[in-house]
This record gives structure tokens, C-alpha cells and sequence, in this order.
């Protein structure tokens, strides 16, 4: 399904530090443009020498819808497409909410929640992708996540182009932190089939922790280098995804503590309104449930700053909504905020009164009930003033597009580096169908971790390296698979002899390599040639994968941890 | 506005039961794999390059340093200074700033840094390492020396590694009996420097 993607994206693998090795050799180096991909919507902005300018379509809008519409020949995305009401994007011609399904699998609860949209999304729940597809012209057109963020991505670099009079390549994303390397790559693919070149792949609230940081620099020069560090809790929910880090920022670095994050946002909370006011549930490609949507999506803008709201749709229904009705009804949404900041605070060290400033962004963090929630945890009773809510994660964005595109600015603007922080654990299948970290969460990148493993049965010539990324929950089931291989020519020994290293190296652009190479006692150097292999190498279907190992080989190829060699 | 550091409380209570329950994994995580010699950044590693990380690469000479040396500090640091230090450090060597035709030398360089800053800076693995340090051992944990690969390190390492697992079980004595294979050149140094004149770098 996918061969043909393959090819287009395998320059996008190249990433790296001399990026700029397939554009002809410019007397200025390009600089990447910042682009923040949201649920519900994007923008895009770039450094045009002094400071960060959002560019705007031919509408004058600097933020825009994220949808793709089906309707004739040519689709056309949210850039160029001008809806007359929110409702034609609700028709079933349009695909929306792309960033909550890229890369997911028909078995993912985020993708039955999108069961409830007007375009289809078929699930077999066998573990394999969904099966997305457009009305158009009353048959149903299949396309994936992928293409359609691609078709999108098209109509965002033309803009740039027309708008900087010069060809976009180079980019800088705001990705969600609890996004997997699997879904990673798939925006990257998204990217190489538009054309985009992705420099760096930033989780939204680091890209607000550099904007920041210019911030801190600015205000306070005279800080530069006396060491005063202050600490900051970013949390940013937007329609798709919610997100939190801790950053500790001093003389334009900011150094990333801590990541948290989750597929819960806007979205949810808006479908939760939507059973909540009519808990029948209707067509979902329905006028009426069109109506239903615009109407509610209304309603909770408006609880924002009044305590009640009119819903209207129709002669049907007819209701007043009040805020605290509607904090009931989201209960959980708000309590998982909850949890996201705590966990964050915990695995940062810190404490809420250790934290200097709170930064909210994201459509959600008007809510006023999401506001108290994350201040109460954080201990402060003011939310930080100097970010934009929607445009801060473009801002940041581009900022690290010009610090990456080697762009230097004489009045220091640009002095500002961010040290990322992984989000998730990276570990193998070992100690049976454990998953053994190696490089925990939460750990400064560029990294390099090794461990030492060995074999479990006696004579084994083989073993299976598995590698899985997750919250680093205990069993492999609660993690991602990304990949596997083989190490072969094991030298014949009893079980327990040879020692397996396994080493993962994270480079600065996020790039994850395992190295495996198998030791013998009294021998100095590896026995055979060492293994290496850029992950993530699976494809759809990850968890047939696992499953089909397990049935393959049992525990025939199996590693345990080697005890006293960590 | 801050609240003070909770660092000694933590030492108050934990230090005895962190050290001798946890002793393995109280240390850096990660671990020289001193016979292995994986690539650094292969995809862009030139051959220029490549010669220069054998030859006269001066982050080969720092796999020896101690934390304090790596972040250019004294033992007398105190936390603001050690953070300042490290950020410091970061915009030199952080991968994102360093000049393109020294990345690889310096993520190598960065990679060490940050453990020296994740060492010093948390209160009870400064602890340790700095009672380590005191016996002469420098702790330099991934010095990582995936450009040596002559055998005799091998051997270093692994009994080296013994040496310091038979000494966290509680045998410290072991540590003074010492022959010059099992530490490190700093840590030769070290001692030769402490106790006598003979020196023989």
C-alpha cells in the first residue's frame, strides 16, 4: 500500500546536520520556515532577518482551517478553499482532524472516537490502518491521513513560496509530545510528498520553551551568564492532543526537564457535548449533525467567558448550557490535564512552587476550568502573559528554524538553543516479555545508552532484538513496537555466556539508532560484525508483527538482562 | 519566590538507604562499552573525519577527565554554578550550535557533559561521586572510547568493573589494593600525584 511513499520519503531520511545537501549551493543558507500542523488548524512563519513574521494567505488569515475537500477534480485544502459556513467542511466531502489519525491503527480508541465524523472511517479492528475515505459526488474516495496532510502541506509551501518569493524546503514542525516514532515518520513522509525537507520535528511546548526562552533573553540581558535559571511549566491542549514540559531556561537555553503528553483535547470535549445534548445518535455525514457540531463547538466558545450559552439546532433542539454543567460533563478530559502536569512536575523534580512562570497555549487553555486546574497543580495564581495561546508553537517553530539553519543575528536574537528531552522510553523485549529500558524517559538528547543482555537457552545461535517505545510500562504490550532484527552467529556457549550489548544512540534531530554487538568472555572485540539499524523499520500492522514473532520463534531467541554489567 | 532547594532533605533521608539498596543503578545509567566501537554519526562521517577522531581528536583525551574537569568547575562548585556551567558548555558543544565540521566530536563532547551535569547536579549521585573521586577513581562513566580498540582496554574494563561492584558490596578495602591496569590514566594520575613523585605518564 505504501511502496510507493517509500520512495519519496528516503531522502527525508537523510535528516541530519548537513541538510542542506540537495539545494544548490546558496550564498545565504536557506532559513527553515516554522510550521505548526494543529488538529484544527495551521499556520506558518518564517525569520525574515530580525524577527519572526507569520505569513498569511490571500485571505489576510494567519491562522488556517486544517481540512482537505474532495469535491471535484483537484482537492483543495483549508489554504486555498474559502468555506462560506463551518458547515460545508462537515458534508463528508472534507477531511479534517488528520492529526489525530496519522499513523494510527483501526484498534486505537482515538480512531474509533472518529467514528463520530462525517467522513468515513471504517475500523476492522485487526490492528491494520483504517480505512479513511471522502463522499464525493455520493461515492465514497479513499485516502489516507498521509495524502491528505500532504495535499495540505502542498497549498502551505506554495503560500510560503508566494509569499517569501523564493522555493520553501526546509522545515521545522511542532509535533504532539505523546506522538510515537511510528507517527513521526508518517508526518515525515507526509512532508517528502509535499516536497518539505523536515529539519527537526519539535514537540509543541518545547518550540513555546524557545519562544520563551528569546523571551527571558530579551527582557533580562543582563541575566545572560549569571546563571539565574527559571523554571517554567508550558501546557498547551489544542483540538487534538494535550501537552506539557518543564523547562529550565537561562541565557537563551532552554533546557527541556520534562515531557508529558496525551491524545486528549478540543475534540473530545466537544464530542462529549455532542452526546451530552442529543444523546441519540444520528447520521454521522448528517445536515443535522453538521448543525450540532457548529452550534456546540459555539456553545463552548462561548462558556469560555459567559456562564451560560443557547444551543439551537434546528426545531429539535432547543437548550441552555451552563459552565459548571459542562465541567461535569468533561470531568475526565480536565482530570487527565490534571495528571499530564503532575506527572510532568514529578518527573522533572520539581515542585509547583518551585515554578517561576506558567505558559498556556492552545485553543483549550481558554477554559476557564482548565486554567485553574493547571494553575492549582503549578501553585500560581497568574498564567504567564507573554506567549500568544495560538500562535506561540509557530513562533517557536520558526525560531528553531533559523537557529538550525545556522542564521546568526547581530543583536543576539537568535542566541537560543533548545535541549530536547525524550518523551518516550526506548527499550527491548528482554527478561520474557518484559520491556527493558535503555534510554528512559525524559533523557537529554543527543544520548547514547547501552546495557549489557545474554542469551536464555543453551547453545543459542540467535537472538531476537525487539525494540519498543512507550511510557515505559512494564510488559512490551503497553508499548510501541518499532522494530526488530536478528543477531546471528552467536558463538556456541552456554546460556548466561555470551554478553549481547545493546546500545541506542538518539542524535540532535531525534534520529534513533540500536547497535547490537555480541561479546565473548576472553575476547576482546566483537565476535561477529556489529549490527546497526535505524529505527523505527515497521510498518502498519505493529502489533501482527510482535504477534507473529511470538508465534515464530517462542522463546527460542529470547534475551534476559545480564545481571552486574550494567 | 523559589522555594529553597529540597536537596538536603533528600539526603537526609535517602542517602543510606539510595546507596546501599539501589548501588548499581544510583550510578549514570549508561556504561562504558569500552571493547565496542560503534560508529558515531556514520551517515556524514567523512573520511577526514574519521582520521581525526583516531588521531588527534581532543575529546579523546577528555574521556579521562572528571566531572568537575568536563564541566570546567571546581569541586567547591555549587549548583547555580554547576547549571550555569552546563548551559554554558551546551552552547558550545549542543549539536544544533557547534560548527557543522565538528558535530561529531562535539555531540561525543556533549554526550559527556550532560552526564557530568546529571552527576553533579543531582545532590546524591554528587555524593557518591565525589566519595569515588576521593578514593581515586575517576568515574568518568561513558567516557566512552568507541575509538579505541586496542585489547588491553578490554581487560581494564571489565575487571575494573568488578573491582567497583566488589567494592559497592561493601569490600572498600579492595579498592587500595591496586595495580596500575585497573583505573584509569586520570586516576593514576591522581594517585601518583597524591602519594608520590614517580611519575610515569
Amino acid at each position: 500500500m505504501a511502496e510507493q511513499e517509500y520512495t519519496v520519503a528516503s531522502d527525508s531520511e537523510n535528516t541530519g546536520e548537513e541538510k542542506s545537501s540537495s539545494s544548490p549551493p546558496p550564498s545565504l543558507p536557506e532559513i527553515a520556515v516554522g510550521i505548526d500542523i494543529g488538529t484544527s488548524q495551521c499556520s506558518i512563519a518564517v525569520w525574515n532577518g530580525s524577527q519572526v513574521n507569520i505569513l498569511r494567505n490571500t485571505r489576510n488569515q494567519k491562522l488556517i482551517k486544517s481540512f482537505v475537500t474532495f469535491k471535484d477534480e483537484v482537492p483543495s485544502g483549508g489554504v486555498t478553499n474559502q468555506l462560506s459556513h463551518d458547515q460545508e467542511m462537515l458534508t463528508g466531502a472534507s477531511i479534517f482532524n488528520m492529526k489525530r489519525l496519522i499513523g494510527r491503527v483501526d484498534t486505537d480508541p482515538v480512531v474509533h472516537a472518529a467514528k463520530n465524523l462525517p467522513f468515513m472511517v471504517q475500523t476492522l479492528d485487526i490492528g491494520v490502518r483504517p480505512f479513511i475515505a471522502a463522499l464525493v459526488n455520493n461515492a465514497w474516495r479513499s485516502t489516507t491521513p498521509e495524502e491528505v496532510l500532504a495535499i495540505f502541506l502542498v497549498e502551505l509551501r506554495l503560500m510560503a513560496e508566494t509569499s517569501l518569493k523564493r522555493a520553501v524546503r526546509n522545515v521545522v514542525l511542532t509535533v504532539p509530545v505523546s506522538f510515537s516514532r511510528f507517527q513521526l515518520t508518517r508526518i515525515e513522509r507526509a512532508c517528502a510528498m509535499a516536497g518539505l525537507h523536515v529539519l527537526r520535528l519539535m514537540p509543541e511546548p518545547t518550540a513555546i520553551a524557545l519562544l520563551y526562552a528569546q523571551q527571558q533573553q530579551m527582557t533580562s540581558h543582563d541575566n545572560m551568564g549569571s546563571g539565574s535559571e527559571r523554571l517554567a511549566v508550558i501546557f498547551n491542549m489544542g483540538a487534538g492532543y494535550c501537552d506539557v514540559a518543564v523547562t529550565a531556561t537561562a541565557g537563551g537555553v532552554s533546557q527541556i526537564k520534562s515531557l508529558a503528553g496525551n491524545a486528549i483535547g478540543g475534540e473530545d470535549i466537544l464530542q462529549n457535548m455532542m452526546r451530552h445534548i442529543a444523546p441519540q445518535p444520528q447520521e454521522a455525514s448528517s445536515s443535522s449533525t453538521a448543525a450540532l457540531r457548529v452550534a456546540t463547538q459555539d456553545a463552548i466558545h462561548k462558556l469560555s467567558s459567559e456562564d451560560n450559552a443557547q444551543i439551537e439546532v434546528g426545531d429539535k433542539i432547543s437548550k441552555v448550557l451552563d459552565r459548571s454543567e459542562f465541567e461535569e460533563v468533561n470531568e475526565e478530559v480536565f482530570k487527565e490535564c490534571e495528571r499530564l502536569v503532575t506527572q510532568c512536575l514529578r518527573d522533572a523534580r520539581v515542585e509547583g512552587c518551585d515554578i517561576d512562570d506558567v505558559i498556556m497555549v492552545g485553543g483549550c487553555s481558554c477554559i476557564p476550568r482548565v486554567r485553574e486546574v493547571v494553575k492549582k497543580v503549578c501553585k500560581k495564581d497568574e498564567v504567564y502573559g507573554g506567549v500568544n495561546a495560538l500562535e506561540g508553537a509557530v513562533r517557536g517553530a520558526a525560531l528553531e528554524g533559523a537557529v538550525t539553519s545556522g542564521i546568526h543575528d547581530p543583536f543576539g536574537s537568535l542566541d537560543l538553543l533548545t535541549i530536547q528531552a525524550t518523551a518516550l522510553a526506548v527499550g527491548v523485549r528482554g527478561n520474557g516479555n518484559r520491556f527493558v529500558t535503555v534510554i528512559p524517559r525524559n533523557t537529554m538528547v543527543p544520548a547514547r545508552k547501552d546495557l549489557f543482555f545474554t542469551t536464555v537457552n543453551d547453545g543459542q545461535k540467535e537472538a531476537l532484538v525487539v525494540v519498543y517505545e512507550g511510557e515505559g510500562g512494564e510488559s512490551v504490550e503497553e508499548n510501541h513496537l518499532l522494530g526488530y532484527f536478528k543477531i546471528v552467529g552467536i558463538p556456541e556457549a552456554g546460556r548466561g555466556v555470551p554478553e549481547i550489548n545493546v546500545c541506542m544512540d538518539i542524535d540532535a534531530s531525534n534520529a534513533l539508532r540500536v547497535f547490537a554487538a555480541v561479546l565473548m568472555p576472553g575476547c576482546s572485540s566483537p565476535v561477529v560484525p556489529v549490527v546497526e539499524v535505524r529505527m523505527p523499520t515497521v510498518d502498519d500492522g505493529h502489533g501482527w508483527c510482535a504477534q507473529a514473532l511470538n508465534a515464530k520463534f517462542g522463546s527460542a531467541l529470547d534475551l534476559v538482562t545480564l545481571q552486574r554489567k550494567m | 519566590m523559589k522555594c529553597s532547594y529540597k536537596g538536603s532533605a533528600i539526603l537526609a533521608t535517602d542517602y543510606y538507604p539510595f546507596l546501599y539498596k539501589r548501588p548499581i543503578s544510583s550510578l549514570p545509567a549508561s556504561f562504558p562499552s569500552t571493547s565496542l566501537s560503534y560508529p558515531t554519526r556514520t551517515r556524514f562521517l567523512s573520511t577526514r573525519i574519521q582520521a581525526r577522531l583516531i588521531h588527534d581528536d581532543p575529546v579523546k583525551q577528555s574521556e579521562d577527565l572528571s566531572f568537575y574537569d568536563l564541566l570546567g568547575v571546581t569541586e567547591s562548585v555549587t549548583l547555580p554554578e554547576i547549571k550555569q556551567a552546563y548551559k554554558q558548555l551546551a552552547r558550545k558543544y549542543h549539536p544544533d550550535v557547534s560548527p557543522p565540521d565538528r558535530v561529531e566530536e562535539y555531540t561525543d563532547r556533549f554526550i559527556r557533559v550532560q552526564e557530568a551535569y546529571e552527576t553533579l547536579s543531582d545532590p546524591r549521585r554528587r555524593l557518591l561521586y565525589d566519595r569515588d573521586l576521593s578514593m581515586g577513581f575517576s568515574f568518568s562513566f561513558s567516557g566512552r572510547r568507541r575509538n579505541r580498540y586496542d585489547e588491553e582496554v578490554v581487560e581494564e574494563k571489565s575487571d575494573w568493573k568488578k573491582k567497583w561492584q566488589t567494592q559497592l558490596s561493601g569490600l572498600k578495602r579492595r579498592s587500595s589494593h591496586r595495580d596500575n591496569n585497573t583505573m584509569s590514566w586520570a586516576a593514576r594520575m591522581r594517585r601518583q600525584h597524591n602519594t608520590s613523585e614517580d611519575s610515569s605518564p
